[in-house]
């Protein structure tokens, strides 16, 4: 089952924070839906996001994460 | 350790608070917004997590000294997040103090170190439990004062007291992060109890000739360099991140800016911490 995130009322570094955090309480495999808004958040996480092993794609404001 | 008595004042204050906070906020207390915010920092770090994070909040560290050691050990661990820190220490501020002690301030002047210290983390952090003891600590009185502590520092500046220190975390188990400061050199050592060398062990005895800051004197960044060596050291040992120095010292030379490790082995008959391994 997918995970939902909704980051648009915050902003760097919670924007990165809340999602690392969300990922910690995954399992391996299982997928994330961060929803977040155009600008910082949409370059910073998918990119932190990748740092951390994750596989990520991008579609509009949406950042799928598959937890490594 | 939760149950003795400082332990259990910790939980109690811990779980009534927590109480509160999730039946206004109706979800996990420990992920507040300002919460997260305060250590987010920290939280970014590929190494740290949500767990090392509830570590430290469930963490009682004693450090023994609030002086130029002691400042930048309580400062960052109060930051950090760590749940409960006892400081203890039995002198005034004075006025020599202030160019190293960053805890305390010229109005200061004359005040316990131990409530001065308190004060500001108090304003630095107010999640964190502080309990200032305004007490030398010493042979008699150490297993009291370490009680409930799951890791002690030792930013005390005489050997007489690090002694005192050694054996009582050793025969109580408790992880201890050692320093010393003179004049531009210092020394950190890692140390828990059962696993390698102890204090006593790398030390045996206190050199003969000792000279104490008072003397010898000291600058305020070099204690600073050793004080957060070893508040670095506490974060690794309570979190688990990171590879502690333990079962060696670092020898730091800062007036060259040049650091030596220096492994020991831990000494059989060690009067400190043979006990830890019986």
């Amino acid at each position: 089952m997918t995970r939902t995130l909704d980051i648009t009322g915050v902003t760097c570094p919670m924007t990165w924070v809340r999602t690392k955090l969300e990922l910690e309480r995954m399992t391996p495999g299982e997928e994330l839906e961060v929803r977040c808004r155009e600008g910082e958040a949409l370059e910073n996480v998918p990119r932190s996001a990748r740092e951390a092993g994750h596989a990520v794609s991008v579609e509009g404001t949406t950042i799928r994460i598959v937890r490594a | 350790m939760s149950s003795s008595r400082r332990g259990f004042l910790r939980d109690l204050a811990g779980s009534v608070r927590d109480v509160t906070a999730d039946a206004r906020k109706g979800s996990d207390p420990f992920l507040a917004p300002e919460r997260l915010e305060r250590y987010s920092r920290q939280l970014v770090l590929p190494e740290w997590s949500e767990a090392a994070q509830r570590k430290l909040a469930g963490a009682s560290v004693l450090v023994v000294g609030a002086g130029a050691l002691g400042s930048p050990v309580a400062m960052y661990l109060a930051g950090a997040g760590v749940g409960r820190l006892g400081i203890v220490d039995a002198d005034d501020v004075e006025l020599s103090n202030l160019h190293r002690q960053l805890l305390h301030f010229t109005p200061d002047l004359g005040v316990p170190k131990a409530h001065s210290a308190a004060a500001k983390l108090g304003f630095l952090n107010p999640e964190v439990v502080v309990e200032p003891y305004q007490v030398r600590l010493d042979a008699e009185n150490a297993a009291g004062l370490l009680e409930g502590a799951d890791l002690v520092v030792d930013c005390s500046d005489s050997f007489e007291t690090r002694y005192a220190v050694n054996g009582a975390c050793c025969a109580a188990r408790i992880p201890l992060v050692e320093a010393g400061v003179l004049g531009m050199s210092g020394l950190v050592m890692g140390i828990r109890p059962g696993e390698g060398a102890c204090y006593r062990c790398a030390f045996p005895e206190p050199p003969p000739d000792a000279p104490s800051c008072a003397t010898a004197g000291v600058l305020g960044p070099a204690a600073g360099v050793i004080g957060s060596l070893q508040a670095l050291e506490a974060l690794k040992l309570l979190t688990g991140v990171g590879e502690p120095l333990v079962g060696a010292f670092l020898q730091a030379d800062l007036a060259l800016l040049s650091f030596l490790r220096v492994s020991v082995e831990r000494r059989p008959g060690c009067p400190d911490c043979a006990a830890a391994y019986a």
